[in-house]
């Protein structure tokens, strides 16, 4: 049998550890919850009421295990439970285990609008990215950002927002796909791009 | 021939799977592979798709890297100070229990085996006075 060290953490060493390793975080929380409320003034309370929730729960947290992962865990549930019942967000519909794969068909995507498309992503200034971000729904937004932002794997991802790992997956096929469109669409009000990327080539 | 097992169009419903190398949680994902090695086309679809994601994720992370305000680190600080005192005028009850297992055995030509197991446990609970 091994025992483990049994360190007796007094509340002031509790505090300065998790000042030490959590408070690092606060610009990426930050971040994140700018894209959750969309407004300035609820992302700082939700950062606030992050910290809190996960300072007094701190006794929880395993050591050695993702800090990281476990803010943004607390992050989401704290925005889904307290800010989200606040704003009028119309919630997409949940059959999305399995539609995303019959929700297009699939063909190839034609040269032009290939091109089209890379052009777009690279002439867009950040305002307009946020923008599309915004956009798109919720659910959608939050793990494409947890995806690409925050570079957490699905599987991370579907413990953080509390959805099964399939579903997560299709919300980020579905929310990438879109937002994408939306690039595209403003890429092309802009002048960027003369095609829109939208629009399919010949199928196989 | 392999390549007719599966149409384009079913390789490119698993794109996500693949770009997140998790093709080998769909059922065809051996059809797949095989298709991907004889189809020109799906290929360069496949490769498209991996390039915008890429730069997809570029563009999002360039924009997306607000700094928080002073005044937030401020009152996330003084927050976490405050409530650590609540807990330094609150009582802290700390319950330690310790346990000592001693087995003796001795086997069949008479060796004496001794084993100690320490077992060890800790329970913080803080109560806090109410003012009122």
């Amino acid at each position: 049998m091994t025992s483990k060290d049994l360190v007796l953490e007094s509340a002031a060493d509790r505090t300065t550890r998790f000042e030490r390793d959590a408070l690092v975080f606060t610009n990426q929380l930050y971040a994140a919850a700018l894209r959750y409320t969309k407004n300035p003034e609820d992302a700082r309370d939700l950062v606030q009421d992050t910290y809190l929730k996960a300072f007094t729960s701190f006794h929880q947290f395993e050591e050695g295990t993702n800090l990281r992962a476990w803010l943004y865990r607390v992050l989401t549930t704290t925005f889904i439970n307290s800010y989200r019942k606040g704003q009028r967000q119309p919630l997409i519909a949940d059959n999305e285990l399995e539609d995303w794969q019959v929700a297009k068909a699939q063909s190839h995507t034609s040269d032009q609008g290939k091109s089209a498309e890379t052009v777009a992503l690279e002439s867009l200034p950040d305002s307009d990215i946020k923008r599309a971000l915004q956009e798109i729904p919720e659910e959608f937004r939050m793990v494409v950002y947890l995806a690409d932002v925050e570079g957490f794997s699905y599987k991370e991802i579907a413990e953080i927002v509390g959805a099964p790992a399939g579903t997560v997956m299709s919300r980020l096929h579905r929310g990438r796909k879109q937002l994408r469109v939306k690039l595209a669409d403003y890429a092309k009000e802009l002048g960027y791009s003369t095609e829109p990327s939208s629009k399919k080539g010949g199928s196989k | 021939m392999s390549f007719i097992e599966i149409q384009c169009s079913e390789v490119l419903s698993s794109v996500i799977f693949i770009i997140e190398d998790e093709l080998e949680t769909v059922p065809q994902a051996a059809q797949i592979s095989s298709h991907l090695t004889q189809c020109a086309p799906c290929t360069a679809e496949i490769e498209h798709e991996r390039l915008m994601h890429q730069m997809l994720a570029d563009v999002l992370r360039r924009s997306c890297n607000e700094q928080a305000p002073e005044e937030l680190r401020q009152n996330i600080h003084r927050q976490i100070r405050e409530q650590m005192g609540s807990y330094a005028g609150a009582t802290e009850v700390v319950t330690q229990f310790s346990m000592t297992e001693i087995s003796i055995e001795v086997d069949e030509f008479g060796n004496i085996e001794h084993r100690e197991i320490q077992i060890e446990q800790t329970h913080i609970q803080h109560f806090i006075d109410d003012e009122d």
